[in-house]
């Protein structure tokens, strides 16, 4: 079985750079990490493959300046291989362009299963998964805890508010899975080492046959109008103490109504 | 190599998730509760394959031997452990919270292994040494004495006696890392042929835990590094077969001196790469706290006499690391740097790592003498690197020595 995962390589949210107010969307310059968001979708392919007992796990990524980073870490985990779509005239695609991206650089490869994480942690609008499954024609099951494959098809537990939902989709079919839901593995040493050596092709826009003009700013169905910052917390009522300090507490608590 | 590689860094990141995720939530219990660090190093081992990949290297070394002995003719070389980096970072990740764990670690897989894989026979090493190697078995070296420590081997008390094919061993072993807790245990002794001392013949034996007639103590209390047991062995008339003489001669002069240099390097290296991670960790909480703490109605890093310390933090950080670095780039050119180089490199790291560390301590100011603050910790830690695996004053010899050969 052969498994798809999209991976989206973000600035490292432990150094989250800057906005730039020119276009008024993330600096992307510095080194890119693995979405911890995506992590999830890595283990449960390789996990999925080791249980098919054959087949491999592809990743597909879009990244501005041919950033691998953190391509090379979902490799040391064991994935077999990755296409990178980077290209300028990417610079400014909004995430139906990114959809577009990602359905044409899968499309090449012909997937059993394509996995994606429910939303990145730096974008996160939500929309990419189904709007790529949409793009190529496939059944998309959303919010997945937990993927089990037979036969012809995948049974999915989806994730709903008081429960989960079991959900059964023929495949090819894409999948997007909620966040924590497996324990991703440490990339082993072994891992780390070999992950160098493991084929990513990068492609461009041309070479996936898409015209430049639908991507981009160009071809952008959204745009950003305008940022601001968020507002700061407002600072908290200081009680002095004068000796009263625990009447005015539980006074302040009954009013919340937490007492 | 000026800095860390691609992969290099991927591991360090890997380390670190690992730390935060499995050993800082049980840190207490290894430094202030006598939790030994085995599973712990055993689980670390299992999540980054360290043990299958030290299982194959060393199956394929084995089989090489075995060629060899046999008279086969073997050109190709077995690759080596490789990239030592992948060895080093382990230990600077490790450093940064419980260098205790890199001392229990290095003295089984390292030390430990090392002397029985430098001196023995091809099957004494598939007796002993792949468990080590994974940390299946937990192994300690015993030299030190209550009488010998930098004379190691001078005033070495310890004997061992022929009886028939056999050996009877006697003698007490002080301050051996691992010692309470070890299953396999690498005694040196001297030969007692009723010769004076000084011409007695220095033989090594391995020692099973159980063995009757061996002794382990509970851990001693000591300054630091408390997530390393360490312990007193007390050997009466302890009798063992031939086949726990490593070697299996009386006649080991010849291979074991290189032997033991490359055991001490590899010693060496590991304690600078120890070195670094205190000296790290305390820079960077230093670097946070001298932000953060304010006095006189500022954060203490403007006032010149605290960023003075930082500065001089940096500098040591800078010079550990060029050694570690020059160390990985030795080891990925198949070199390894001369007996005083190493000797200078321990010297300087861990005098380096103490003095960063006693600084962190004063920069804290009242904070920087409480448990609760790591650089207590680590100031007590980072002092015995100026006493195990040669002290100063026996490293500062050695480099003299070789000065003015
Ligand atoms: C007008 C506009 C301009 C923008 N300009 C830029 C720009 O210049 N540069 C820039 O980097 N971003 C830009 N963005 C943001 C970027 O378009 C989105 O981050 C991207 O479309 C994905 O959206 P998301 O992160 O919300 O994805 P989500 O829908 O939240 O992602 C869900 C999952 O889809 C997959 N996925 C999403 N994106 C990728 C990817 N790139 N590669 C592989 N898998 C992926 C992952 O599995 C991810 O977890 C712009 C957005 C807008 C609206
Ligand atoms: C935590 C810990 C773990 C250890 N683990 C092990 C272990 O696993 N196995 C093992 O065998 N040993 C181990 N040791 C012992 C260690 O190697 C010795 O403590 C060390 O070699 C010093 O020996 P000593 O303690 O007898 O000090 P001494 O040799 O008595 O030294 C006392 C002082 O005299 C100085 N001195 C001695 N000779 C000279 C000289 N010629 N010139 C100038 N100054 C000199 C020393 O530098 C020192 O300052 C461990 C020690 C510690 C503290």
């Amino acid at each position: 079985m052969n498994v798809v995962v999209c991976v989206k390589q973000i600035p490292d949210p432990a150094d989250p750079g800057e906005l730039d107010p020119e276009t008024k969307t993330l600096k992307r310059d510095s080194k890119l990490i693995l979405d911890e968001s995506d992590s999830y979708g890595v283990e449960m392919a390789l996990q999925l493959v080791d249980a098919a007992g054959e087949g491999e796990v592809t990743l597909v990524s879009m990244a501005p300046n041919n950033e691998v980073g953190g391509l090379r870490t979902a490799l040391a985990m064991g994935a077999a291989s990755a296409v990178l779509v980077s290209d300028e005239a990417l610079a400014g695609t909004d995430a139906l362009g990114t959809a577009k991206v990602l359905a044409a650089a899968i499309g090449r490869t012909s997937p059993d299963l394509v996995l994606a994480a429910t939303e990145s942690s730096d974008g996160y609008t939500g929309t990419v998964p189904a709007q790529v499954a949409e793009l190529l024609g496939l059944p998309s099951v959303t919010f997945a805890k937990e993927i089990a494959v037979d036969g012809g098809g995948v049974h999915v537990k989806r994730q709903t508010e008081d429960g989960y939902d079991s959900v059964e989709c023929p495949m090819p079919c894409l999948v997007s899975v909620t966040a924590g839901v497996v324990e991703p593995r440490y990339p082993s040493f072994k891992g780390i080492m070999a992950a160098k050596s493991k084929p990513v092709d990068e492609v461009t826009v041309a070479d996936l046959g898409i015209d430049a003009g639908s991507v981009g700013w160009a071809g952008g169905g959204q745009e950003i109008v305008g940022i601001e910052p968020a507002p700061a917390r407002e600072s908290g009522e200081v009680i002095e103490d004068e000796g009263d300090a625990h009447e005015r507490i539980v006074a302040f608590l009954d009013e919340l109504k937490v007492l | 190599m000026h800095e860390w590689s691609d992969e290099h860094q991927m591991l360090r990141q890997a380390m670190k998730d690992f730390i935060a995720k499995e050993i800082l939530p049980i840190k207490e219990d290894l430094e202030h509760g006598d939790l030994p660090p085995y599973d712990t190093l055993r689980k670390l081992f299992a999540t980054f394959g360290m043990d299958e990949m030290a299982r194959s290297t060393f199956r394929r070394r084995i089989e090489r031997e075995r060629a060899v002995a046999a008279g086969e003719v073997v050109d190709e070389p077995v690759e080596s452990f490789g990239d030592p980096g992948f060895t080093l970072i382990p230990i600077i990740e490790l450093s940064r919270h419980c260098p205790g764990m890199v001392t229990a670690m290095g003295v089984s897989m390292g030390l430990t292994a090392s002397a029985i894989s430098a001196k023995g026979t091809i099957a004494q090493k598939e007796r002993w040494v792949e468990p080590l190697l994974t940390m299946e078995k937990i192994g300690a070296w015993a030299i030190t004495e209550p009488n010998s420590g930098s004379d190691a081997f001078g005033s070495m008390q310890a004997t061992a006696r022929r009886d028939g094919d056999e050996y009877i061993l006697n003698g007490s072993k002080t301050f051996i890392t691992n010692g309470p807790y070890a299953d396999t245990i690498v005694f040196i002794a001297k030969l007692d042929e009723g010769n004076p001392p000084a011409e007695r013949k220095i033989l090594s034996f391995v020692l099973d835990a159980g063995t009757a007639g061996l002794e382990q103590s509970k851990p001693l209390r000591k300054m630091g590094m408390h997530s390393s047991p360490t312990g007193e062995l007390f050997l009466a008339d302890v009798r063992v077969g031939r086949d726990r003489l490593i070697g299996e001669t009386e006649e080991v002069a010849k291979g074991g001196r290189e032997g033991a240099k490359a055991t001490f390097q590899q010693e060496r290296s590991g304690v600078a790469a120890m070195a670094l991670g205190i000296i790290e960790q305390c820079l960077e909480v230093c670097v946070e706290y001298a932000k953060n703490r304010v006095q006189f109605g500022q954060p203490i890093g403007e006032f010149q006499l605290i960023q003075q310390k930082l500065a001089i933090m940096e500098v040591a950080r800078m010079n550990v690391s060029n050694l570690v670095f020059r160390t990985i780039e030795l080891g990925q050119a198949g070199r390894s740097m001369s007996f005083a180089e190493a000797s200078a490199m321990k010297l300087y790291s861990a005098q380096a790592a103490t003095a960063v560390a006693l600084e962190a301590v004063q920069l804290h100011g009242g904070n920087g003498y409480m448990a609760e603050f790591q650089v207590e910790q680590l100031a007590r830690d980072a002092k015995v690197l100026q006493i195990y695996a040669g002290t100063d004053e026996i490293q500062t010899t050695a480099i003299a020595k070789a000065l003015l050969a």
